[in-house]
């Protein structure tokens, strides 16, 4: 049981740092995708197997198809070797992810009682008990991601159409 | 046995390595990749403390991650047309570029 | 009008010419023409109070009232009236003389547009003259004599617009002034070593018996004088000013300018009287030391001579009779040196009627004859103007002394006591006779006789004119005789002894006189004269004829030195003025400078630099400096977010710990 914790979470955590340091973008989104698969594992150990399979369908399938996307259409798969990757003042930024992980985050978790082990060892949802859950008590959220996700699809249509108004004249 | 502290420390360095992303990179789609990290550490937040909570069978864990998911992934999807409807005006997806709100 | 105290009446003489002076002054000028109607009603209503008092008078020789007019402390200045013989007789005389002036220069002045102007300056006259008479307070007549002496100015300047009567008008005033200065001092002194300005005062007064002897007791420690004597001469200072004694006597034949009646009122009868009279009125303080006395007496005869002399060369009938004047004034201050107040003050009253006829007279011929005034250029008036040549010779018959005219009884009483007091005088006085009657005849001679010599011909006056002309000769004739047969003399002066008689001084008197016109007749009465053959006595006296025709040269001499030294004064007072004015406009410019250098700079560096710009550099600076953290850097703000995140997690964290 460690041992697929571990690997896994080193697969996540090497798959998350080379997606944000890699230069080229395709292999950036490649890591990307392996950190998906991992956190998917993750959940299988975590007994959660359908939101694994979601993960899996949504993440890997769909959004990562779709960063791909963006990027074949923006040209620019490879920035130019001479320039630098890293945003001007990235040392604050460094340090504000630092301060956030060893200042806030760590020292609340090890500070912390946490349970050591799960409550019930055995018990793994079912799809069914999903459905009917999704029915029951999350029917109104059901429906609004239904409405967010449909108002996120015409939105996106209708940003990145190809149509552009006669005053956005492109900078050059 | 994984404690649950493990889960909650892997999840908070996912974070931050996404967060590092998100505050360092100059390409726009690393940043929204970045943002995509911390969406997934926050959900693997969500299902240990499920997982360990006293009463699993309530499904409010799962539920909640299955939502955000969606959520993620629809803001993935207009935050890159985005990028792309931006690409086009400025001809690069230099974040360093889009700075038409400074003094 | 019994119950009404005679003070109070005499003190309103003066008041009716005032007023009508200050009615006539605000008049509408469509109402002018009842200025003249005015002035004499105003002065008729004061000649019937004057005879009214006079009356009075008669009675009961001496009342006076006084008043307190100011008072500071123990320092007060009185005012009053004085009801004695000087000053009824000088009233009835005044106001009766300027009356029928008045009535003469109504239609003398009728066709001047400026009449109603004329009489409300005649009318202030009036009102100044008889006021000095009847003041009893030495200030009060000062103040009347400065009055007197501003009318004047005015009339000899009616007609301003011709540059000689305006000079004419200044050098009256300027001159009279300088005998005004001796005349205040002596007041001043007097205020203070006598501690009273009155009069008369229930023996208090400046001429009472008291004040006088300690006057005459205290003694300067110049001269040689006493307090009274110089006080005497210092007063005798401003009567040598107003009455034309030399050496101030240069304004009285110039202030022939003005009109004719002015010089027949102001210039013959009154005004120049004041003089005389002030020196009658302060005689106690005269005759408390004789020095006084002797300088008036010796001026006056001095005066009488030069005047006669220069009287001989004159050509103008106006200026003949000016010197006249100064010759006539100059023997009422030597009667009055010699003689006492009687015998100075009768001549006065009976000169006025005989001045005033001719001068009323020769205004007459000088109308009828349409403003010649040469005496050269006139002639045959006797056959054109037949009434008015006869009132001009009563009054030369009354002026030369001739037996029983007016002049022949005053000019007895001056010489008599000359003859008696002091001889050198009686001479100078009997010369001045001679001349009197010669340049007498000689005006007549040129002026009456023969064919007119100038173009036109003269016609007969008016009778408003002929009139007055009449009545002041039957006066002319008459009064001398009448008013010393009536007592005059003692009524005059209470303390009157008549000097002894002496049919020398008579003989002496009446041969100068009589000798005076048969040698005028002889140099001037043979031949017809004309107008181009020079006058006779100018090949024998040769330049003393012209000397005197120059009137003596005085003119001349006061130009070189007094007048010189008063321009360079001025010119020196200018130069300093000047100078100060140049050194206060340095320093006035040097403070501007550096004031407004101060003010510019202050405001500008100060305010405008440092304070205003420098707060607008800090605002600016900091607005610079909080939008620095608008790089419009997306990535910037996200990491702002982190850390605001982190802190905030620190606050949180914190403060769970504590709590």
């Amino acid at each position: 049981m460690n041992i697929a914790f571990y690997l896994l979470s080193a697969l996540a955590v090497t798959g998350a740092l080379l997606a944000i340091r890699l230069r080229n973008l395709v292999h950036a989104t490649l890591c990307l995708m392996f950190f998906f698969i991992s956190l998917a594992g993750m959940y299988v150990l975590l007994m959660a197997e359908f939101i694994a399979a979601v993960q899996i369908l949504v993440y890997v399938g769909a959004v990562g198809i779709l960063i791909l996307f963006a990027i074949m259409l923006t040209h620019h798969i490879t920035g130019a070797t001479r320039e630098r990757i890293s945003s001007r003042g990235w040392l604050w930024g460094l340090g504000a992810a630092l301060a956030v992980l060893f200042t806030v985050l760590l020292p609340v978790l090890l500070l912390s009682v946490l349970p050591a082990a799960p409550a019930t060892p055995d018990f793994s949802p079912s799809v069914r008990n999903i459905g009917l859950s999704l029915m029951d008590p999350y029917t109104i959220t059901l429906q609004v991601m239904g409405l967010l996700l449909t108002a996120a699809l015409i939105g996106a249509v209708a940003v990145a159409s190809t149509s552009v108004r006669p005053q956005d004249k492109p900078r050059t | 046995m994984v404690t649950l502290q493990q889960y909650l420390i892997l999840s908070a360095v996912l974070f931050s390595i996404g967060l590092l992303g998100a505050l360092t990179r100059r390409h726009a789609i690393i940043v929204l990749v970045s943002i995509e990290i911390m969406l997934n550490a926050a959900n693997l937040n969500f299902i240990a403390f499920w997982r360990f909570a006293p009463h699993p069978e309530n499904l409010h864990g799962v539920l909640f991650t299955l939502f955000s998911i969606a959520v993620a992934a629809a803001e993935a999807a207009v935050g890159l047309a985005l990028v792309i409807a931006v690409y086009r005006f400025n001809k690069s997806p230099d974040l360093e570029k889009m700075n038409s709100l400074h003094e | 009008m019994s119950h009404i105290s005679p003070i109070l009446l005499t003190a309103l003489i003066p008041l009716f010419p005032l007023a009508m002076a200050l009615t006539i002054a605000l008049l509408k000028p469509a109402w002018s023409r009842a200025a003249a109607g005015l002035a004499l009603l105003g002065l008729g209503v004061s000649l019937v109070l004057s005879l009214y008092v006079l009356n009075i008078s008669l009675h009961e020789p001496l009342q006076y009232g006084a008043f307190t007019w100011l008072q500071t402390g123990p320092l007060h200045i009185d005012f009053g009236v004085l009801l004695d013989p000087l000053s009824a007789s000088m009233l009835a005389m005044v106001t009766f003389i300027g009356f029928l002036i008045f009535f003469y220069s109504s239609s003398y002045m009728a066709e001047d547009p400026d009449c109603s102007r004329f009489f409300c300056y005649l009318s202030l006259f009036a009102a100044g003259m008889l006021g000095l008479i009847i003041s009893n307070s030495l200030l009060l007549l000062f103040m009347c004599w400065e009055i007197v002496g501003l009318a004047s100015y005015l009339l000899i300047g009616f007609w301003y617009q011709k540059p000689a009567a305006a000079a004419a008008a200044k050098k009256a005033f300027i001159t009279t002034r300088i005998g005004d200065l001796f005349l205040f001092s002596g007041l001043l002194w007097a205020f203070k070593d006598g501690g009273t300005l009155l009069f008369y005062n229930h023996g208090a007064g400046l001429l009472e018996a008291d004040p006088v002897a300690r006057l005459a007791g205290l003694p300067l420690p110049v001269f040689g004088l006493s307090t009274a004597a110089a006080i005497s001469l210092l007063i005798f200072g401003g009567a040598v000013g107003k009455s034309g004694q030399f050496p101030l006597h240069v304004w009285l034949p110039d202030a022939m300018e003005g009109p004719t009646p002015v010089s027949a009122l102001i210039h013959a009868a009154t005004m120049v009287a004041a003089g005389v009279f002030l020196v009658a009125r302060t005689y106690p303080l005269f005759v408390a030391d004789s020095t006084a006395l002797t300088v008036v007496a010796w001026i006056g005869g001095f005066t009488a001579l030069l005047a006669g002399l220069i009287a001989i060369a004159q050509n103008d009938l106006k200026r003949i009779l000016a010197y006249s004047t100064v010759s006539q004034l100059g023997m009422m201050m030597m009667g009055l040196g010699v003689g006492g107040i009687s015998a100075g003050m009768f001549h006065l009253l009976s000169h006025a009627f005989f001045k005033a006829l001719l001068f009323l007279g020769a205004g007459s011929i000088i109308h009828g004859c349409h403003g010649e005034q040469d005496i050269r250029k006139l002639g045959g008036v006797a056959r054109a103007m037949p009434l008015t040549t006869v009132c001009y010779l009563c009054g030369t018959f009354a002026l030369c002394a001739l037996p029983l005219g007016s002049g022949y009884f005053s000019k007895d009483e001056i010489l008599l006591a000359a003859w008696q007091h002091n001889p050198g005088v009686f001479w100078l006085g009997a010369i001045a006779a001679f001349c009197t009657s010669f340049y007498m005849t000689r005006q007549l001679c040129y002026v009456f006789p023969g064919a007119h010599r100038s173009p036109g011909h003269p016609h007969e006056s008016s009778s408003r004119i002929i009139a007055p002309l009449v009545i002041l000769s039957l006066f002319a004739l008459a009064f001398g005789g009448i008013a010393k047969r009536l007592g005059i003399l003692e009524y005059l002066d209470p303390g009157f002894k008549a000097p002894e008689e002496s049919s020398l001084v008579m003989m002496i008197g009446l041969g100068l006189a009589l000798g005076g016109v048969l040698t005028g007749y002889l140099i001037y009465g043979l031949k017809p004269l004309t107008v181009d053959v020079p006058d006779a006595l100018t090949r024998p006296l040769g330049p003393l004829y012209r000397f005197l025709q120059n009137r003596a040269c005085i003119d001349e001499l006061y130009d070189c030195t007094v007048v010189r030294l008063w321009v360079e004064l001025a010119a020196l007072t200018a130069g300093v003025e000047f100078a100060l004015q140049a050194a206060t406009g340095f320093v006035v410019a040097g403070t501007r400078e550096i004031s407004r250098n101060l003010a510019f700079n202050t405001d500008r560096i100060l305010i405008d630099q440092w304070s205003f710009d420098g707060l607008c550099k800090v605002v600016r600076g900091g607005g610079f400096l909080s939008t620095r953290g608008q790089t419009g850097q997306l990535q910037d703000y996200l990491r702002c977010i982190a850390l605001g995140a982190v802190l905030l997690g620190w606050l949180t964290w914190w403060t769970l710990a504590r709590g």
